[in-house]
């Protein structure tokens, strides 16, 4: 297996930070050389800042600002720190949590490499998160809807939730929208991600036969 | 292609388009007919009732679609962006529309213009933007235009914090140069922030007092699980828009002519005004003072919160009674008119009961608390943390361990 570039992408609120998180980890896990890229420079609320050297203890090399290094910015944009703009130069797997929307997408434009191929043919592919509860991407014609708006995606990954209301069969039907809305625009359900306790009872496979990534709280922890 | 056809919108008569820039609005009988592939999927999310895992911003600007909104009107400041965020996204496909201004001065001005041609306009700010804003507040205060403000407190003052606070209580209560003759909601959930929004609009639109949803940056940003709905779905009814000014007839032959004043020559004519306004708002008083309030004859401590740390106090009330402590708990909904004849029906009737009042500023809860209880001489303990959150943890430690701070001694 070559070296596992992506980047998490989509609706705000949809998961990007959390499944990032969770596939560097589950990559470090693995023995593989992870690092972790934090472009969400949307905004300062739920990013991957604060948990920083958490996950450098984990075994995640990650490339982000520290909230105290953005003391004193106030609300001035957050600037891109210029080892990001080299991020993918990395001789093992990079994840980017990319900042919500269109305008997070436009971001890639300023790291090196984003549209290329290295020499053993990997290429940064974007993985577009959906939450089938956030009202956006509530419906097949939504999903579909707002990947024609975003552009460009290599696949989508249901991350269908309901916070503390979660069940397993509203994970379930949240695989039927978004593998519905994969089909449509020739697009593959790259995974179902769920909480630990809902994959074990959902098994590897969701009802859509997607592969199911186990997913482990951490952004509950990085309000700011 | 399906007709959306709106509810009380009048705006579009022989007048002909109200702004330039909606030329390309379908009309059809003075009503905006518009839709675009995707209206019918976004109505639906109203029409299913899901519980959607949602941000608070972007239920706002649900309520506000919800409620029937025009327009809204508004500048750029954390925490509140995704309110214009999602309504820009949402507004093209039901016709309704959005302006950024060049600061919210404008915003708010350019909203009590909406207002004059019956627009149900709205605005989101927080912050310094709350600051600037409080001219056009009290020009509408003053002229009795309709409006609806969400403001999502931010840390104070000046520029401060993008993240949080309870400090802009006084200033939306209280603010500009007249009396805050306003009506104040202090939301604590998601589902509050959708209902009280879609209320708020028809509270201003009833009423003609500026109304606002007071939230904060937490519920701005924070993630839960939430139901909305059509109001109809409800039963609940919409008060429509109806133009203010240049209504049909000419004015003095076929109708009393319109003159909203915000300018008087002389004092007597001012305070003649003054006199009806303050008898309205005193007459709407009643009708629109909300609390929640849990207090027996047992209670020994009450606890006195609103918004968001409202719900902090509500778990701690919770965790000290599992520990065998007798605590209540008094939260004002409406924080402008306050519930102060129900906050002093609670404490009245018991002289050893403590209040603690909590919030997220330093005393601007406290000042209207001591206020409505005066001449009563209950202990008032206080947990003031101006800018920053306060837990349910935080609450019950004071409640478990701190000595009387301060007393009411009735002025």
């Amino acid at each position: 297996m070559g070296r596992v570039l992506e980047a998490y992408v989509g609706e705000y609120a949809s998961g990007k930070s959390e499944n990032a998180i969770n596939r560097g980890r589950q990559l470090a896990r693995k023995g593989r050389r992870v690092r972790l890229v934090d472009l969400d420079l949307v905004e300062p609320f739920y990013t991957l800042r604060p948990l920083k050297r958490r996950l450098a203890r984990e075994g995640l090399e990650v490339l982000a600002w520290e909230t105290n290094e953005l003391v004193g910015l106030g609300e001035a944009a957050i600037p891109i720190k210029k080892e990001m703009t080299t991020a993918l130069a990395f001789a093992g797997d990079v994840i980017i949590d990319l900042g919500y929307g269109v305008d997070g997408r436009k971001l890639l434009n300023l790291v090196a490499g984003s549209f290329a191929t290295d020499n053993a043919g990997a290429r940064l592919r974007l993985l577009m998160v959906v939450n089938t509860t956030r009202p956006l991407t509530s419906s097949v014609p939504l999903i579909v809807a707002y990947i024609q708006e975003f552009g460009a995606v290599d696949g989508l990954i249901n991350n269908t939730h309901l916070g503390a209301e979660t069940t397993v069969e509203l994970i379930q039907e949240g695989a039927v929208l978004v593998t519905e809305a994969a089909r449509r625009v020739g697009l593959p359900v790259v995974a179902t991600a769920a909480l630990r306790p809902y994959a074990r009872q959902i098994g590897p496979y969701d009802r859509m036969g997607n592969p199911v990534r186990p997913l482990d709280r951490y952004m509950c922890d990085a309000f700011w | 292609m399906k007709e959306v056809v709106r509810k009380g919108c009048t705006v579009f008569s022989d007048h002909g388009p109200a702004f330039g820039w909606d030329g390309g609005l379908l009309r059809k009988g003075g009503r905006v007919i518009k839709e675009t592939q995707l209206t019918g999927e976004y109505g639906a999310v109203l029409e299913k009732e899901q519980r959607s895992f949602m941000t608070g911003n972007e239920v706002v600007a649900w309520a506000a679609l919800a409620a029937e909104a025009d327009f809204m009107y508004g500048y750029p400041i954390t925490p509140q962006n995704e309110i214009m965020h999602y309504w820009s996204r949402l507004a093209p496909h039901f016709g309704r529309g959005f302006l950024q201004t060049e600061d919210e001065m404008a915003a708010g001005f350019a909203m009590l213009g909406g207002a004059l041609v019956g627009k149900k306009t709205f605005c989101a700010t927080a912050g310094p933007g709350n600051i600037l804003m409080q001219e056009p507040i009290a020009m509408a205060e003053m002229m009795q235009i309709p409006g609806v403000w969400i403001i999502q407190q931010r840390g104070g003052p000046s520029t401060a914090t993008v993240i949080y606070s309870q400090q802009e209580l006084r200033l939306t209560t209280a603010g500009g140069n007249g009396e805050g003759l306003r009506i104040v909601y202090s939301t604590a959930s998601h589902q509050e922030l959708f209902e009280y929004t879609i209320k708020a609009f028809n509270r201003a639109w009833q009423y003609r007092f500026p109304t606002f949803v007071l939230g904060d940056g937490y519920q701005a940003k924070l993630r839960e699980a939430v139901t909305l709905f059509r109001p109809a779905a409800k039963g609940w009814t919409l008060i429509p828009a109806e133009p203010l000014v240049r209504g049909p007839g000419i004015p003095a032959l076929d109708r009393e002519p319109v003159h909203l004043r915000n300018t008087f020559n002389i004092e007597e004519e001012l305070y003649a005004r003054l006199e009806e306004q303050l008898a309205a708002y005193e007459r709407l008083t009643p009708e629109v003072v909300e609390w929640e309030v849990e207090v027996g004859p047992e209670t020994e401590v009450l606890l006195v919160a609103h918004g968001i740390v409202a719900r902090a106090a509500k778990q701690a009330q919770k965790m000290l009674n599992q520990q065998g402590q007798k605590v209540g708990y008094f939260r004002p909904i409406t924080v402008r008119p306050f519930p102060g004849t129900a906050l002093r029906q609670a404490v009245g009737a018991n002289p050893n009961l403590r209040l603690l009042v909590v919030e997220s500023a330093y005393g601007q809860l406290l000042s209207m608390v001591k206020a409505e209880l005066y001449g009563l001489t209950n202990p008032i303990d206080t947990l003031l943390k101006p800018g920053v959150g306060v837990t349910a943890e935080e609450i019950v430690a004071t409640v478990t361990k701190r000595a009387p701070k301060e007393v009411c001694h009735g002025g």
